[in-house]
C-alpha cells in the first residue's frame, strides 16, 4: 500500500513545546503532518526530540517582547500553536502573579509577535474551565455557555485563561492583519508527562485513601487524553490555513477562525470510575465493597477542617472543599462543534489513554526510587 | 403451593404487586381488535399468534387497525420460518430449499406442512399455514411486498447457517455474531420500520438511517443471547462468539463450571459491553415513531432489554439457571413504556445508573462499561437536556448584575448596620441613665440658664494679660 500523504502545515512554531501538552503536539506534528517544526520554551532540556528529527529548539521567555520578536522574525512561522501555561494547580499570591504574567501578558506578546510577522494561524490552548464557576454543574455544556469571568470565577487560573482566550479571539482578522485565530478548550487533560490527574490519583492510592468515595458517584466528568488534545489543535491549525488560503469568508456554521472549541475524549464517565480505573491499572485489586461512601456535606465539613488545620500549620491542605466539590460535581461537555467544524474524533480511547498514562507514571515512580 | 408462595412473595414485595395491579387496572389499550368483524381465517391467525408468542401477542393486538394485521402476519410468517429452521428432525437437504423458497410459499394457496417432528412446539402453525396464506393475500400490496422481501432475505440467511457445518459448532468472531443477530433480529426490524413508514406511523428519515433499526434488533437479540446462555447450553446451542469467551476459558463448558465463575462473569461483562453500544441508537430510533400504539410496540421490548442487562450484569446466576425480570418489574416497565419517549429515557437512565453501581473495578472492562453507560446518559441529555443554555445565560447575566451592583448594596448595608448599632447603643445608654435616675428635666431646662450663669462668671474674670 502506498503511504498516505500527510497533510501540509508549513512552518509550525510550538510555544511551550517542551511542556506537557506542547511536547505531545510536537510528537504528533512529526508523526502525522508534513511540516517544519520549531519550539520555544523557557528551558528546552526536558521532553526534547532527538536531533535527527530536525526540530529547532529556542529558549525564550514569552513575557519578554523583544526576544520573542527576534525569534519570530528568524523562524517566520506560518502556524503558531501556543500551549505555554503554568500548571493549573497551586494557589497563593505568587502563583496568581505568574498566572497573570504568563497567561495574559505572555499571550498578549505572542499575539503581537504574530501580527508583526505575518503569521497565518494562531491556535491557543484555552481551558474548558473558563465556562465553569467551579460549583455549578455543567451538563453536556457547549460553546454557547457564558464564559465565567471576574468575581464569578473562583479560580484565578481560569480567569487568566479566559482573559487570554479573549485576547486571542479578538485578534482574529483584526485591523490590518490577516492573522486567523482559534482557541481549544480541553477538559481534564491527562497523559504521559502529566503530573496532575493521574499522578495525584496514584498518590491517593499509595496513601491508602482509596477507601473513601465522596458522593453517590452519579456525577459524570469529562477527561481528555493529551494526544487527542494535540490532535484537535492541529486540525484547527489546518482549518485556519485552509480558510486563510480561500478568498471568501466561511459560512457561520463552518467557521473555525475567531471561534472556541470544547474538546474532550467524548466519553464522560462517572468521576470515581475514572479514579478506580487508574487505581486498577496501578495494581489495585479492590472492588467497591470496601469503599466508604461519604456524603458531600460531610466531605465539605472535613475539607473545611482540613483547610483550617493546614492554615494553622501553614501548610498546603491535602483535602480542600474545592476538591470535594470537584469530585461530586457534574462537568461534561458536548463536543459536537469540534466534531463538525474541525472533523475532530479522538485518536485514542479513554481506556487506552488511562492504560498508557498509568504505565508511564509507574515507570517514573520506579526510576525515582532507583 | 404456587398460590401460597405468591402470597408470601407479594407480602414482602408490595411494590411488585402494586405494579402488577397498576398495569392490569389502569392500562387502557390505545386500540383493541374486534374479533366479531374478523374472517374465520383471521381469527385463526390470532389464535396461532397467542399460541406461538406470549410476550409479543399482547402488544401486537393493541396496535392500530392499519398495522395490526400486517404485523401479526409478518410475525407468523417469520415464526413459520423459525419452526422449520429450529426442527432438528428435518434433514438439511429438505430444510435448505424450504427456507430459501419460503417467500414463494407464502403465495401458494392451500400450502400446509406436517413434516415437523412431534415435539416441535409450533408444528400446528405450519399444519394450518393455509389460513395465514389466505390472509396474506388480502394484504395491501405494499405491505405484502415488504413481508415477502424480508422473508426471502431471512430464509436465505437461515439456509446458509443450516448448511454451514462450522456454524453448527458455534460462531467464532464478533462480526459473525453480529451477522447472526442481523439475520434473526435486524431483518425483522427492517421489515417493521418499512411497514411503519409505509403506514405513515414513523418518520421516513428512519429509512435513511437503517443503522438505527439495526441497533433496535441487535440490542434485543444480544440481551436475549446473554440471558439465555445456560438454557442454550443445555440445548447444545452456542451463540456467544468464541473470540470473546476464549479470552476467559479454554473450553466452552468451563464457562458453566463453578470453578471458573469469576472468569465467566468477566466474560459476560464483555458480552454486556458489546450489547450496550446499541442503547443510544435505540433511543434515537424511538424518537422517530409518530403514533402511540406503534411507540408502545417498539418501546416495551427495549425497556425490558435494558432492565434485563441490569439483571444479568455481574450476575453469576446466568451460568446455572434461567433468570427473568420479575412480573412486577415487567408490569412497571410496561406502564412506563406506554407513554412517551421522555419517560422511556428516564427508565434507561435509571437502569444505566443501576448497572453503573454494579460495575466492578476488578472487571477487565470496567472503564469501557463506564464509558458505554456515560454515552447513554449523554445521549439522553441531547434528546431531553436537563440544562437549558438560555436559562444558564439568563442566570449568568443576573449574577453578573448582582456582583456589579452588589458592591453598592454591600456598602450601603454596612453603613446601615453601623448606624443601627450606634442608635441601639445610644438608646441603651440613655435608658440606663434614666433608670439610674438621671434628671432630664434639670438638664433640659437648666441648659440655657447654665450658659447664662457661665457667661456671668466669665464676665467676672478680668483679663489682665490680654
Amino acid at each position: 500500500m502506498a503511504p498516505v500523504e500527510k497533510p501540509l502545515l508549513g512552518r509550525v512554531l510550538v510555544i511551550g513545546g517542551c511542556g506537557f501538552l506542547g511536547h505531545h503536539v510536537v510528537n504528533l506534528l512529526l508523526r502525522d503532518w508534513d511540516c517544519k517544526v520549531s519550539v520555544i520554551d523557557l528551558k528546552c532540556q526536558r521532553n526534547r526530540r532527538p536531533a535527527s528529527d530536525g526540530v529547532e529548539y529556542v529558549e525564550a521567555d514569552i513575557t519578554d517582547s523583544d526576544s520573542l520578536l527576534e525569534v519570530f522574525g528568524r523562524l517566520k512561522p506560518d502556524v503558531v500553536v501556543h500551549t505555554a501555561s503554568p500548571p493549573a494547580q497551586g494557589a497563593g499570591a505568587v502563583s496568581n502573579e505568574i498566572f497573570y504574567k504568563v497567561n495574559v501578558e505572555g499571550t498578549r506578546t505572542v499575539v503581537a509577535a504574530c501580527h508583526k510577522n505575518d503569521v497565518k494561524a494562531l491556535v491557543y490552548t484555552s481551558s474548558a474551565s473558563v465556562i465553569s464557576d467551579n460549583k455549578s454543574d455543567l451538563i453536556n455544556a457547549n460553546e454557547e455557555y457564558p464564559v465565567i469571568r471576574g468575581k464569578l470565577q473562583s479560580e484565578y487560573y481560569s480567569e487568566t485563561k479566559a482573559h487570554a482566550e479573549q485576547l486571542v479571539l479578538e485578534a482574529n482578522r483584526a485591523q490590518n492583519s490577516d492573522l486567523l485565530t482559534t482557541a481549544i478548550r480541553p477538559s481534564g487533560i491527562f497523559g504521559e508527562g502529566d503530573m496532575q490527574l493521574v499522578y495525584h490519583a496514584i498518590g491517593v492510592l499509595r496513601g491508602g485513601n482509596d477507601k473513601v468515595q465522596v458522593g453517590l458517584n452519579t456525577n459524570m466528568f469529562d477527561f481528555t487524553y493529551v494526544e487527542n488534545v494535540a490532535h484537535a489543535h492541529l486540525l484547527a491549525a489546518r482549518a485556519l490555513l485552509v480558510t486563510h488560503a480561500s478568498k471568501t469568508q466561511p459560512l457561520d456554521h463552518e467557521k473555525v477562525d475567531g471561534e472556541a472549541f470544547l474538546v474532550s475524549n467524548g466519553s464522560p464517565v462517572y468521576f470515581w470510575d475514572m479514579m478506580r480505573s487508574i487505581w486498577r491499572e496501578a495494581g489495585s485489586q479492590r472492588g467497591t465493597d470496601h469503599a466508604w461512601v461519604m456524603s458531600r456535606d460531610v466531605g465539605l465539613i472535613l475539607g473545611y477542617l482540613s483547610e483550617c488545620f493546614a492554615g494553622l500549620l501553614r501548610r498546603q491542605p491535602t483535602l480542600t472543599r474545592q476538591r470535594i466539590i470537584y469530585s461530586t460535581m457534574t462537568r461534561y461537555y458536548d463536543i459536537a462543534k469540534a466534531r463538525r467544524r474541525l472533523g475532530y474524533e479522538p485518536l485514542v480511547s479513554l481506556n487506552d489513554g488511562v492504560k498508557r498514562t498509568v504505565e508511564w507514571t509507574l515507570e517514573q515512580e520506579k526510576s525515582v526510587k532507583s | 403451593m404456587g398460590g401460597l408462595k405468591d402470597v408470601l412473595y407479594f407480602m414482602f414485595h408490595p411494590n411488585q404487586l402494586r405494579a402488577i395491579i397498576q398495569w392490569k387496572v389502569w392500562h387502557e389499550p390505545v386500540h383493541q381488535r374486534d374479533p366479531s368483524k374478523e374472517a374465520p381465517t383471521l381469527q385463526s391467525c390470532f389464535k396461532f399468534l397467542n399460541m406461538t408468542s406470549r410476550s409479543f401477542s399482547a402488544v401486537i393486538q393493541e396496535l392500530n387497525h392499519e398495522m395490526l394485521v400486517p404485523i401479526a402476519l409478518f410475525y407468523l410468517v417469520l415464526r413459520g420460518l423459525d419452526t422449520i429452521e429450529d426442527d432438528m428432525t428435518i434433514s438439511a437437504s429438505v430444510k435448505e430449499p424450504m427456507l430459501r423458497d419460503f417467500y414463494k410459499i407464502i403465495k401458494k394457496d392451500g400450502w400446509t406442512f406436517d413434516g415437523n417432528g412431534p415435539d416441535e412446539k409450533d408444528r400446528e402453525l405450519l399444519v394450518h399455514f393455509d389460513d395465514i396464506i389466505t390472509e396474506m393475500k388480502k394484504l395491501k400490496e405494499n405491505y405484502f411486498t415488504i413481508i415477502e422481501d424480508i422473508t426471502k432475505k431471512m430464509g436465505n440467511g437461515m439456509a446458509d447457517y443450516a448448511i454451514n457445518a462450522e456454524f453448527q459448532s458455534g460462531v467464532v468472531t464478533v462480526a459473525e455474531y453480529e451477522e447472526y443477530c442481523h439475520y434473526v433480529a435486524g431483518l425483522v426490524g427492517e421489515g417493521l420500520t418499512r411497514l411503519f413508514v409505509e403506514g405513515g406511523y414513523a418518520n421516513p428519515a428512519l429509512l435513511q438511517r437503517m443503522e438505527l433499526t439495526e441497533s433496535m434488533g441487535q440490542f434485543l437479540q444480544k440481551v436475549n443471547i446473554i440471558r439465555d446462555v445456560h438454557e442454550d447450553f443445555e440445548d447444545s446451542r452456542r451463540f456467544w462468539p468464541k473470540d470473546i469467551w476464549s479470552k476467559y476459558v479454554d473450553k466452552w463448558e468451563d464457562l458453566f463450571d463453578p470453578k471458573y465463575r469469576t472468569q465467566a462473569v468477566h466474560c459476560s461483562s464483555e458480552m454486556v459491553l458489546n450489547a450496550l453500544k446499541h442503547a443510544d441508537e435505540c433511543l434515537f430510533y424511538m424518537a422517530g415513531i409518530k403514533e402511540q400504539s406503534v411507540f408502545n410496540f417498539v418501546a416495551i421490548p427495549q425497556t425490558m432489554a435494558i432492565a434485563t442487562i441490569d439483571l444479568v450484569f455481574q450476575n453469576p446466576k446466568i451460568f446455572h439457571s434461567h433468570i427473568k425480570i420479575t412480573k412486577g418489574d415487567a408490569c412497571h416497565l410496561m406502564t412506563q413504556s406506554t407513554q412517551n419517549l421522555s419517560l422511556v429515557c428516564e427508565v434507561f437512565r435509571k437502569y444505566t445508573r443501576r448497572i453503573a453501581q454494579k460495575n466492578d473495578p476488578r472487571d477487565p472492562h470496567y472503564l469501557e462499561i463506564s464509558m458505554a453507560l456515560g454515552k447513554i446518559e449523554q445521549f439522553i441529555e441531547t434528546l431531553f437536556p436537563s440544562q437549558n443554555v438560555k436559562h444558564v445565560k439568563a442566570l449568568h447575566a443576573e449574577k453578573s448584575e448582582e456582583s456589579s451592583s452588589g458592591e453598592m448594596w454591600e456598602s450601603l448595608m454596612l453603613v446601615m448596620a453601623v448606624l443601627f448599632f450606634l442608635l441601639l447603643v445610644s438608646a441603651l445608654m440613655l435608658g440606663a441613665a434614666w433608670a439610674m435616675g438621671a434628671r432630664w428635666d434639670t438638664i433640659l431646662s437648666s441648659g440655657p440658664s447654665s450658659i447664662e450663669e457661665a457667661a456671668k462668671i466669665t464676665a467676672k474674670i478680668t483679663h489682665g494679660e490680654l
